[in-house]
Parts: structure tokens; C-alpha cells; sequence
């Protein structure tokens, strides 16, 4: 679909974003409610939402939608996000952010770093659901198991929350024109020709 | 100002099993009791359980000689001075005392029993009735009275003794050089030192479900250590490299044709 009156292309379609926006929500409110039992010194984070003991509830079902939100999001954008060999060379150059660099291998629909970003958020995010899973009811697991699960726990929530603010930049102010994308869905068509000019090409003719 | 340290010392070699301390516990903090099944012991609760916070563990051993023994141990929180359970609940709930022991602040626990997992002893109890954790809190009520806990007082034989932490590992290695060989002091040595030390008539190893070398778990220390802090540390990073992408590349802005060979992005 496209709006040749205002030159836009719709880049989402309404159930990528609402997935999008469950995963983010509940990943953030994890993040958020987690802070709080991570730093005991943090309490403002309990009294916001009823206390620690509400916080263990509410961390607990934000991290099963969570769970859901990833499933669904994996299965939706995984061959969008299938890595192919110009990635290398878009890595190399650091996908043109970081400093002066000759033109980019031309993108499909998602670049080499999205595609990372997206990896990453699957294997920790599948990390954390599974070791929160267990510690949930660390005592039906051996010791080890349990133990090595709050560690993990801790380490997946370090790179998401570290690659999510990596996402936070480029999706809104480091990337004008972007965040569309997940709000209506509809970006200019000059912003597809920056950031995914073969799936453009490949789907929408230029209004003549 | 920080009170005395106290050290609950068990002489596992005067002790007769009588279970006078389980039952003096259970009646000071109240905990009823729960029905259990004859499992071919005198050992009874088979376990620790949420409403039995000390038990005296009976095993059979025999030595390298072929000597049989009854070995009778009085098992229980041990009060660590580097309490890994402290290190990991997220409420307060488990604190260190004046004495130096480890107290329960139980209206505070939210029941995510992780410290069950991280004690290197295996004594932290769950109740799902009340979604919280029980373990002994050595009579902090009593202690704080300038009472004895309630199993020291029940104790007929004098195994069970408390005093300030110096004079009882002193009591503890006289004990010990008066007995024969095997016989070994318990708790100074590992976990920055426990408040409850055993002497022991046998070497470590002989007894069930008592480590020889007990430590914070490795997983507790990189998790709280390492992980803990680098979750602040990488997000707050992320986000000032962030400010500076921002402030001297600038944002990344559309560009109508792509095939222009070079470009300052």
C-alpha cells in the first residue's frame, strides 16, 4: 500500500506493530520492575506500583506476556531478519553511523544491525524467560539449575536493557523519520530509499 | 555501636540425640508440627522443613577400620558472616544482627526464594501457604533479652552452649585437643566464619548434607558482583555514547538517492 498523494509507504502492517509494542512494553516493565529488586536501595520503584511483594507478581506476568510477545515476534520477523552475505560488509562499514564510509551494501528490509539487535533480543530473551521460568519455583529444580539461573537471569538483562537503548536512539532521535515505522506505520518514501531501498524496490513502483 | 559477636557451639560428641533442642524450638516460635511417614530412621522430620528449623540428623557410618558409629548431628542455620542468602534477597527481609547472626524480618519477605537456592548449607525453607521463607534466627527475641535460645536452655547434656565469639572458638579447640584425633573444630574457618560452629567427632566428609568446604556459590558472586553493577554501568554507557553519536555526528538523516558514490552520514 502506498499514498502517492503524500509520497509515503506503509513499512508495518498493524499486527507487526501491536507485537512490536507488547514485546517492548512488557520487556520494559520487566526492566523496570526487575531495577527494582535488583537495587534494594531503588524503593521508590516498589512504593510506584504496591510494594515488592506486588512487584514479584507483576514482574512474574509482565515476563509471561513477554514470553508470548517473543514467540510471536520470532516466528513474524525471523526471515526479515535472516542474516545474508552483504551483512559482513554493512557491519564492516558500521551500517555508515560511525564514521565517513563509501556507500552501504543497499538494504532489504531490515539492515545487519537490526538483524543483530533482533538476534540477540531472541537468544537472551529466550535466555531470560527460561531462567525466570525456573525462578519461579527454583525448589522443583536441581541446585545447580536453580543457582545458575539467577546469574543468567542477570546477564540477559544486562544486554537487553543495554541493546534497548541502542534501539530507543536509532528508533526515534538518532534516525528522523523512523519511529512511524511503529506508531501508523506509514514512512516517506524517501526514508525507504535511505533505509530499505531493495524491499521498496521490490514492492512499491515509483508514482509516475 | 555493634554488640557482641555470639557463637552457638555444638559438641556433636556430648550429644545423645535426644531432640530436647528440636522440640524447645518448635514450642518458643510456635511452629507446629507436621505428620511424617517412619522411613527406616529415628530421624524425624525426615528433613528440615518450614516449621522445623533445627533437626538432629541420624546416620549410620562406619570408619575405615570397620568401626560402626550412630552419628548425631544438630542441623540448623549456621549464621555466616558472609551470608550468600543476605547477598541475594531482594527485600531486606534477611539481615545480619548486632550479634552477627542472621535474622528474618518476615513481614518484609516476598517469598522468591532465592536464597533457598543460594545457601551454601541448604536451609532456608518454603511455606506456600504463606508464600515466605522460614529458618532459625537463633532466638534473636531471646538473645536481644539477654536470654539463651530456647535449644541451648533444653539441652540435658551441655552440647549445645552459647558465649561471645572468641571465648567459644578457644572452648571449641580445647574441647577438641582433649578428644582423639579425628575430632575437628567446625565453622571459623570458610564463610567469614559461621555463628553456630560443631565439634565434630569425625572428619567433615563422614556427615550427610554437611559441606567440608561451604562458599558463596560462584553464581551468586557473579551475579551480584558482576552483573548487578554492569547492568547500570552498560545501560548508563550505552546511553552517554548515545548522547555523543548525537551531538557530534548528528542524526542520521533521509537521503532521496542512494547511488552517489561517498556520503557523510
Amino acid at each position: 500500500m502506498s499514498d502517492t498523494v503524500r509520497d509515503m509507504v506503509r513499512v508495518t502492517d498493524p499486527i507487526e506493530r501491536i507485537s512490536h509494542w507488547l514485546l517492548a512494553g512488557s520487556c520494559l516493565f520487566c526492566l523496570f520492575t526487575g531495577l527494582g529488586f535488583m537495587f534494594r536501595t531503588w524503593g521508590f520503584i516498589p512504593s510506584l506500583l504496591g510494594g515488592l511483594y506486588a512487584l514479584k507478581w507483576m514482574h512474574i506476568f509482565s515476563g509471561v506476556v513477554f514470553g508470548f510477545a517473543l514467540v510471536h515476534a520470532y516466528t513474524m520477523w525471523r526471515k526479515d531478519c535472516a542474516f545474508e552475505p552483504d551483512d559482513a560488509q554493512w557491519i564492516k562499514q558500521g551500517g555508515g553511523y560511525l564514521w565517513k564510509t563509501s556507500s552501504l551494501p543497499p538494504v532489504y528490509k531490515y539492515n545487519a544491525g537490526q538483524k543483530l539487535f533482533f538476534w540477540f533480543v531472541v537468544v537472551f530473551g529466550v535466555l531470560i524467560v527460561l531462567t525466570g521460568l525456573v525462578m519461579w519455583n527454583p525448589l522443583a529444580f536441581p541446585v545447580a539449575v536453580a543457582r545458575w539461573s539467577y546469574a543468567l537471569h542477570a546477564l540477559s538483562a544486562l544486554v537487553i536493557g543495554s541493546f534497548f537503548v541502542v534501539h530507543l536512539y536509532l528508533g526515534t532521535i538518532g534516525n528522523p523519520g523512523t519511529f512511524q515505522a511503529m506508531t501508523t506505520g506509514w514512512c516517506s518514501r524517501a526514508w525507504c530509499e535511505t533505509h530499505c531501498p531493495r524491499w521498496l524496490a521490490d514492492h512499491y513502483k515509483k508514482p509516475e | 555501636m555493634k554488640k557482641t559477636e555470639y557463637i552457638k557451639l555444638i559438641d556433636t560428641t556430648r550429644c545423645t540425640a535426644c531432640r530436647g533442642c528440636q522440640v524447645a524450638c518448635k514450642q518458643w516460635n510456635e511452629m507446629p508440627a507436621s505428620r511424617t511417614r517412619n522411613f527406616g530412621s529415628y530421624q524425624n522430620p525426615p528433613d528440615l522443613q518450614w516449621n522445623t528449623w533445627t533437626l538432629i540428623r541420624f546416620q549410620e557410618y562406619a570408619d575405615k577400620n570397620g568401626d560402626f558409629k550412630w552419628l548425631f548431628r544438630k542441623d540448623g542455620c549456621m549464621h555466616c558472616t558472609e551470608a550468600a542468602c543476605i547477598k541475594v534477597c531482594p527485600s531486606g527481609a534477611l539481615y545480619h544482627t548486632d550479634y552477627g547472626t542472621v535474622a528474618l524480618n518476615r513481614s518484609a519477605c516476598i517469598g522468591c526464594k532465592a536464597c533457598v537456592s543460594a545457601c551454601p548449607f541448604d536451609i532456608p525453607r518454603y511455606n506456600q501457604a504463606t508464600d515466605k521463607i522460614y529458618k532459625c534466627d537463633l532466638c534473636y527475641t531471646r538473645l536481644h533479652e539477654g536470654q539463651k535460645p530456647a535449644c541451648v536452655l533444653s539441652c540435658p547434656t551441655g552440647a549445645i552452649t552459647i558465649g561471645e565469639k572468641k571465648a567459644m572458638i578457644e572452648a571449641a579447640y580445647n574441647r577438641v585437643a582433649k578428644l582423639d584425633g579425628k575430632a575437628t573444630v567446625y565453622g571459623d574457618k570458610f564463610v567469614g566464619g559461621t555463628h553456630v560452629m560443631y565439634i565434630l567427632s569425625e572428619n567433615p566428609a563422614a556427615y550427610d548434607k554437611l559441606p567440608s568446604n561451604p562458599k558463596v556459590p560462584a553464581s551468586v558472586i557473579l551475579w551480584k558482583n558482576l552483573f548487578k553493577p554492569f547492568t547500570l554501568i552498560g545501560m548508563g554507557a550505552v546511553a552517554g555514547m548515545a548522547a555523543l553519536h548525537y551531538l557530534i555526528k548528528g542524526p542520521h538523516e533521509v537521503h532521496e538517492k542512494k547511488e552517489g558514490g561517498e556520503h557523510d552520514v
